[in-house]
């Protein structure tokens, strides 16, 4: 009987001693979303619309609104040049919600994590944070509502 | 024939006219063929067209059982007006009672070539279009689809590096899918030899006054040019990582242009201004005014103009009378404000016409304020139209078949263009096509 003991307690020394504990280095863990968010479906225009809508004024638009701005991005072939005329006359709308300029200046990396997490809802990496942190060093006129148009005119943006 | 005159005379001098470019894809092309006009307007009727009431010129008589007879489109074809039961017109103290004038002087067919009948296998909406534009009876192409073959629009400037400025789709309205025909999803053609779409009822529609009317324009070099940098930074990362997206090429400076039309068009509406036709109240005349506002800004090398207000025939048909009436003042309007207004394209410009197809021998059930019953497009009869065709190099008051001998198909109207703009051989080249022949190898 104490052989069998002495045995179970050999093999219960052997099984415990080969784990080994995870490392934990002495930083906090940050959930990062991956680098294009999985995005791959093209939005169809009232999508499109009504992100934008909703990003810009910070409220939902309308189903008739939604309706007519679709039939006037549908009225022009060209989408970018319908996209861009619609986000002006949204720009030209009172009640659109942007930071101020003064605001962006005073912290553009945290204006630049904010956009793109507002636009693209993902983290900019460290190649796109120097671009615009070079960008706005070299175009002190840059306004909050040219970042917002760029962002929302581009081809990322197109899609979720 | 002149056709043949004119490609002689022409024959000798090809080699130095084609001068070779560069294509936007970098390709060192040299145009294969001489164009008889430099610029091609195609008038395409849809809703379908009953052979009755516009060429055979036989009004309510074969229709309506009521024994009047005449012609309601007389800017296009020779002939005279109805006498008797006249409802056709603009309203005056009764609906319809009066005619829009004459606007040209002389005819369309006196000008031109029109073949009497035509064949036209399809007989729905989208797939009339689409068979119009691609030369290929779509059978199995569903609605809310791109075409899956060519658009003479991809065709034009694949094979002679046109702008997308110059080539424009002008639709009334954006039902049918009608905005899908822009561009095919062919994989040797697609978006980037696309048209620029242009809907104008509704841009400049009470939907656009409310949402594009008031759009910014940018200072091009303040604000434009650091939001494209923006915006091309934007667009490379995605590039590296996710789907391009369709676009049918138009440059920063041709998409300037869009919007600067675009606002002009607002402020020319305000101020009453735009060339509609004298009478041009229904959205068709006001489509061609628009049309013809975007063919004196921006000179195209080819242009489809689509007039959908005659398609009320299922229902109404003293509104379709109507229409056809209106649409034909509206013909009359466009090929004289091209002659008249617009000195670039003057006598350098063919006009083609034809509808998407017929409609029906028997009407349906639908009585209209005028006891007249409607007629929808899905018998033998639907199958049945005229093309015509007017410019330089193309004879003059020439009738080709009658209702016994049908010549022509509305598959010959895309390889037409072609050989207009001087393109034919590549078009034929590609093999993309249902049918080698034109208009012009019938006569």
């Amino acid at each position: 009987m104490k052989k069998i003991i002495l045995l179970f307690l050999c093999f219960s020394v052997l099984v415990s001693s080969c784990k080994k504990d995870d490392l934990i280095y002495d930083l906090n863990q940050v959930n990062a979303t991956s680098y294009n968010a999985n995005k791959n479906k093209l939005k169809t225009i009232p999508q499109y619309i009504s992100i934008l809508f909703a990003n810009l004024f910070q409220k939902a638009l309308s189903a008739n609104e939604l309706l007519e701005i679709t039939n006037c991005i549908e009225s022009i072939g060209d989408k970018e040049v319908a996209h861009e005329i619609v986000l002006s006359n949204f720009m030209n709308k009172s009640g659109v919600t942007l930071p101020s300029d003064s605001l962006m200046r005073a912290d553009v990396n945290a204006f630049i994590e904010q956009t793109y997490k507002r636009f693209y809802v993902r983290d900019l990496t460290e190649a796109e944070r120097e671009f615009f942190l070079n960008f706005f060093e070299s175009h002190p006129d840059v306004s909050v509502e040219m970042v917002y148009t760029a962002f929302s005119l581009s081809n990322e943006y197109q899609f979720y | 024939m002149k056709r043949r005159t004119f490609l002689k005379n022409t024959a000798l001098g090809a080699a130095s006219i084609s001068v070779p470019f560069i294509l936007p894809s970098g390709r060192l092309f040299a145009a294969s063929g001489s164009r008889m006009a430099d610029h091609v307007v195609f008038v395409a009727f849809a809703g379908g067209v009953r052979q009755q009431e516009s060429i055979l010129q036989r009004y309510l008589d074969d229709s309506q059982d009521y024994p009047s007879v005449g012609n309601i489109m007389y800017n296009m074809f020779d002939g005279l007006p109805p006498s008797d039961k006249i409802v056709y017109g603009t309203d005056g103290i009764l609906s319809g009672d009066t005619p829009i004038p004459k606007l040209l002087s002389q005819t369309l067919q006196q000008q031109g070539t029109i073949f009497k009948e035509v064949n036209a296998s399809t007989v729905g909406h989208y797939a009339g279009v689409n068979t119009l534009l691609t030369g290929n009876y779509m059978y199995s192409q569903g609605l809310k689809n791109k075409p899956s073959m060519p658009t003479i629009f991809e065709y034009l400037r694949r094979h002679q590096g046109v702008k997308a400025t110059k080539t424009w789709f002008i639709g009334n309205g954006i039902g049918n899918s009608l905005p899908l025909l822009d561009y095919s999803l062919h994989p040797e053609y697609g978006s980037q030899f696309g048209a620029n779409f242009l809907a104008p009822t509704i841009t400049f529609g009470d939907d656009g006054e409310q949402h594009l009317k008031n759009a910014k324009i940018y200072h091009p070099e303040d604000e434009l040019d650091p939001m494209y940098k923006m915006k091309y930074f934007l667009d490379n990362v995605w590039y590296s990582q996710g789907k391009p997206l369709p676009n049918i090429g138009n440059t920063e400076e041709e998409k300037a242009e869009i919007k600067q039309f675009v606002k002009d068009m607002f402020e020319k509406k305000a101020n009453g201004t735009i060339a509609h036709p004298p009478s041009g109240s229904n959205s068709d005349g006001q489509t061609v005014g628009y049309a013809c506002e975007v063919l004196k800004r921006f000179k195209p090398t080819f242009s489809v103009v689509y007039l959908s207000s005659v398609d009320g025939c299922h229902s109404n048909f003293t509104s379709y009378l109507q229409s056809l009436h209106s649409a034909d003042h509206a013909v009359g309007h466009l090929w004289d404000y091209i002659q008249n207004n617009i000195p670039e394209m003057a006598n350098n410009t063919t006009l083609i016409v034809s509808p998407e197809h017929g409609r029906n021998l028997e009407s349906n059930n639908i009585v209209d304020a005028n006891a007249f019953t409607g007629y929808d497009h899905s018998d033998a009869n639907s199958r049945r139209i005229f093309n015509m065709m007017i410019g330089p190099g193309i004879d003059a008051n020439l009738a080709i078949g009658n209702e016994n001998n049908q010549v022509g198909d509305i598959i010959n109207i895309t390889p037409t263009i072609a050989e207009i703009l001087g393109f034919k051989n590549e078009m034929m080249g590609a093999g993309l096509t249902a049918s080698n022949n034109s208009l012009f190898d019938l006569i």
